[in-house]
């Protein structure tokens, strides 16, 4: 009898704290994931003990050589120790919104990187709410306000400009995209892809326009110039791949910036000289790609981990310098020790979003040569509204003006 | 056997149409570091990476359970609709050829927004894909090589020769489709080992995409799996030619 | 008094009945249907279902009339086009490769045929346009070596982007294609007609006319149908080819549902899938009358 009075009263205790101790932790769980920003997750040292503890990363369509996200990958895995599975790197932001929206639980992004016109009614479920959770960087105030949401949905995190990417035979070097004209680059011009589909196309179309005599609202001239192009041979149209590029297909093409560094190592690699220039008539910054935490995220902790990761501005270690020792630095402390995201991106040519504010602070790395648009000459930015009415005119138009 | 001029020649032609593309990226897979120096730099490398196995193994357990599959589900299928079921070939036409005419992405979003979480979440879920989308080449493979052949009046004869159901099946009907029957296998499985779209599209990983993935800053690399990829779907299929499938030809042609 | 005789009236039949003969008919082909039902009609329904959606969710007819107008007009006329000219440089010189090597191929060179085709049946994509810009591309091995002997394949206008560059590359699998799946039918075609024709005085002309052509155009219809819906929905290889400058349906597809400029046009794509449907069972009609005539021969 006492035996079960014991045994009943036990259980009766565990009953009435078991719950209270899964609750405090699955509260601890659920309150990171509805952390809007780094004090409410707990601050810097809660953070990275529980992103440690959650041991993973699912980042989505993040190609390495793409503005150096390579080393960030691999530098935050380092650092933290925290795997990160990167699905679909080629993948295209109406991918990683379409995975949000049906993939099971397993297969959920935590962060996606976005282009900021997939940033409307696409980033909304059935019922429309947002895909995504509001989350502000500790930089939060660096970040101008024509690229983030005023909740904190998403944010904007680098941008890069169009370069004249060819091969060192090429002569005479280009300098400008009217000089692609010259009848001595016959069969060489490509672009990156359809300009219906690829962002690095349809902003080089955007470029083309701008030295043409177009403008952020008129982006006809960029049409005509390629459709002129084709007719006298010049522009070749197969898409503008690292491979395509080895085996000859082209040798000129409009390509983002933060895709030099990149191209140019791989096309060492095969014994070739790839150079990059900025076109002096048209130096178009495209608006930025975006970032956001996804609302059904798996590891909370760790996406806001990395989103802190992304925005750091500091100068410091990078994968190749982190030690063991560093590793077992307490968790703000090792974070306060590693290049930050922002500087990262800049070496891979780049513009983090926070450039202008860095620059005054002097905690800017030097970006890589070759790649900066030369003092004084004029950049053009389109806004948002002028890029979804030059898409819709290229839509219509390219396949006719190209044919 | 009168020695063909016709087909010699032609196998030539087709040599060259062939294999031209396929050396011309061979030896672009060979190459070290420019045009000038060749080696076997890029296929040690593919040996190398720790992953190369494991991916290998994935697909090819795909690519065997889909072969499976399509076996079991077509063979009985089209053999049936020829025997008893004449009037319904066209609507069964109709029906395979789809797969073919829908682009794969707007079956892959079909896919995720039907499908169950249980079935989303297992790998096996290509297998089943696969076997849909070969199902236009499977299908058109064993119908036309069945169309030609008498195969009601074949049967018709076993039976009245007193044969039972099971060795007609056996010894009469079985060996007269086998051709057909060995290209629809062939195909389903080059199909089921190359699959990319639709596994990407469903956040899957086998060979094919890891190639992908793993080949993005190394583009000799790339190009020298996708050689490999080829050359061993080929070689598969003429082990299976020249195994399986091989054995009793001699038999068949009396 | 005249008798009533009971005559048999040849062909009726109790087609269309639901009886127990028809449903018996019916049972060994459930698993196919099922099959087909859960794995692709399933799925396709919700494709089908979203195309005649709006963006807010409302049942509308606009994604319809949208596809009616360029540049989607433009990429049915040209995907049809593509789709028709692939098949027809790759059937007949399919099917006479394949007769060919049956008739007069070693085993050892049937299996390694048969092997080849099936390899190549399923090329496509990234590395086919790769072997292709590898082989004739500006920098090619072969157009390097045509140099040499005085021949320049790019004096002209040709580039290999562009629709005749397709057809060119889409034989490196619409032949194997062909090969694989008319073979069959070859096969069955028996050496003994021809020899117990030409014994009954038939010429190699009335073979062919009153027998082998007959009995194999079924066959040739049949894969030659599979070659035009080939040619006609084929994706990876075309966007690797091209950059927008040939407009097809599959590669406009992709980009609504699956690309990084149009936003909010899913449901558009979805549309243009649907079309492709219709444009399929449109290009059946012809062969389903063929098959018919041809049904009526064989019974």
């Amino acid at each position: 009898m006492r035996k079960h009075l014991i045994v009943g009263v036990a259980v009766a205790l565990s009953a009435a704290v078991l719950p209270s101790v899964t609750a405090s932790s699955a509260n601890a769980a659920s309150a990171i994931c509805t952390a809007p920003n780094l004090q409410a997750a707990g601050g810097m040292d809660a953070l990275v003990k529980a992103a440690k503890a959650e041991k993973q990363l699912n980042i989505i369509t993040v190609p390495r050589d793409w503005a150096n996200y390579g080393e960030a990958i691999d530098a935050f895995q380092k650092a933290f120790g925290i795997k990160i599975n990167d699905d679909n790197p080629d993948g295209s932001s109406a991918y990683e919104l379409q995975t949000i929206k049906t993939a099971p639980a397993s297969k959920q992004p935590d962060v996606v990187d976005i282009g900021i016109t997939h940033t409307g009614a696409e980033a909304q479920d059935s019922l429309g709410r947002s895909l995504f959770t509001p989350y502000k960087v500790a930089n939060w105030k660096d970040i101008s306000t024509d690229w983030k949401d005023a909740n904190g949905l998403w944010y904007g995190d680098y941008s890069g400009s169009i370069s004249i990417a060819y091969d060192s035979t090429v002569s005479p070097a280009p300098t400008k995209i009217a000089d692609l004209t010259n009848p001595a680059y016959k069969g060489m011009v490509a672009l990156g892809g359809d300009p219906t589909a690829a962002t690095e196309a349809f902003t080089s179309v955007f470029a083309a326009a701008l030295a043409n005599g177009g403008s952020l609202t008129n982006v006809q001239p960029g049409i005509d110039f390629f459709a002129a192009l084709k007719k006298s041979g010049n522009f070749v149209s197969v898409p503008a791949t690292g491979a395509n590029y080895a085996s000859g297909a082209y040798k000129i093409a409009l390509s983002w910036s933060y895709n030099g560094p990149g191209a140019i190592a791989s096309a060492a690699k095969i014994g070739k000289t790839l150079k990059y220039v900025t076109p002096s008539d048209a130096a178009l910054i495209a608006p930025p790609y975006v970032q956001a935490i996804n609302a059904k995220a798996p590891h909370c902790a760790a996406a806001r981990l990395w989103e802190e990761f992304l925005y750091s501005q500091n100068k410091g270690l990078t994968s190749k310098t982190i030690t063991t020792a560093d590793t077992k630095l307490s968790g703000s402390a090792l974070f306060a020790k590693l290049q930050g995201g922002q500087n990262i991106w800049a070496l891979g040519a780049a513009h983090p979003i926070m450039e202008a504010a860095m620059k005054t602070k002097g905690t800017l790395v030097t970006p890589p040569a070759g790649f900066e648009i030369p003092k004084g000459q004029k950049t053009y930015s389109p806004s948002f509204d002028q890029v979804v009415a030059a898409r819709d005119v290229v839509n219509k138009n390219w396949a006719t003006a190209t044919a | 056997m009168k020695r063909s001029l016709t087909l010699y020649t032609t196998l030539i032609l087709g040599g060259i149409f062939v294999f031209l593309p396929f050396g011309s990226a061979a030896e672009f897979s060979f190459r070290d570091g420019g045009a000038n120096k060749h080696s076997l730099k890029a296929y040690r490398w593919i040996l190398e990476q720790p992953d190369f196995v494991h991916y290998l193994l994935v697909t090819l357990k795909l690519t065997v359970i889909a072969v499976v599959i399509t076996i079991l589900l077509m063979v009985p299928t089209v053999v049936w609709l020829h025997l008893r079921a004449q009037s319904l070939r066209p609507l069964m036409e109709f029906l395979t050829i789809l797969p073919l005419v829908i682009p794969v992405v707007a079956l892959a979003i079909g896919a995720q927004s039907a499908f169950p979480t249980w079935l989303q979440s297992t790998e096996y879920e290509l297998s089943l894909m696969f076997a849909v989308l070969a199902m236009p080449y499977t299908y058109r493979t064993l119908d036309t090589g069945i169309a030609a052949i008498p195969l009601a009046t074949l049967t018709e004869a076993a039976r009245s020769l007193g044969a039972n159901w099971f060795n007609t099946i056996i010894r009469v009907i079985l060996p007269v489709i086998r051709s057909a029957v060995i290209g629809a296998v062939f195909i389903a499985t080059a199909l089921s080992l190359g699959e990319f779209t639709l596994t990407v599209l469903l956040h899957w990983d086998t060979f094919p995409t890891w190639v992908t993935s793993i080949s993005q800053q190394n583009i000799v690399g790339a190009i020298a799996l996708s050689i490999f990829s080829l050359a061993a779907a080929f070689l598969i299929l003429i082990i299976l030619n020249f195994t399986i499938f091989g054995a009793r030809t001699k038999k068949v042609e009396e | 008094m005249p008798e009533t005789v009971e005559v048999e009236i040849k062909g009726a039949t109790s087609r269309g009945t639901l009886n127990r003969r028809n449903l018996l008919v019916l049972l060994p082909l459930i698993p196919i249907f099922v099959y087909l039902g859960a794995f692709f009609l399933f799925p396709m329904s919700r494709v089908l279902f979203d195309s005649f959606k709006s963006n807010k969710g409302e049942f509308t007819l606009e994604n319809f009339q949208i596809v009616l107008h360029n540049p989607y007009r433009l990429a049915f006329l040209t995907s049809i086009k593509l789709g028709l000219v692939s098949a027809l440089t790759a059937a007949l010189p399919g099917a006479l490769f394949a007769y060919l090597i049956e008739i007069k191929g070693s085993e050892r060179i049937k299996k390694l045929v048969s092997s080849l085709s099936g390899v190549l049946s399923s090329t496509g994509g990234v590395p086919l346009a790769f072997m292709f810009i590898a082989a004739i591309g500006a920098q090619g091995s072969a157009t390097t070596l045509l140099k040499n002997l005085g021949i320049d394949l790019y004096s002209g206008k040709f580039t290999l982007f562009s629709f005749t560059g397709l057809v060119i590359v889409y034989l490196y699998f619409q032949i194997p294609i062909m090969v694989v799946v008319f073979t069959p039918a070859v096969k069955a075609l028996r050496n003994e007609w021809h020899e117990a024709a030409t014994n009954l005085g038939a010429t190699r002309f009335n073979y062919w006319r009153n027998i082998g052509i007959p009995i194999l155009f079924p066959s040739f219809a049949a894969s030659f149908l599979l070659l035009f819906a080939n040619g006609f929905s084929a994706y990876a290889t075309a966007r690797a080819m091209t950059v927008g400058n040939v407009a097809l349906v599959p590669l406009q597809i992709g980009s609504l549902v699956d690309g990084n400029i149009q936003v909010g046009g899913a449901n558009i794509g979805k549309a243009l899938a649907m079309g492709m449907v219709l444009i399929s069972a449109v290009a059946m009609i012809p062969y389903l009358v063929i098959q018919r005539r041809t049904r009526r021969w064989q019974s």
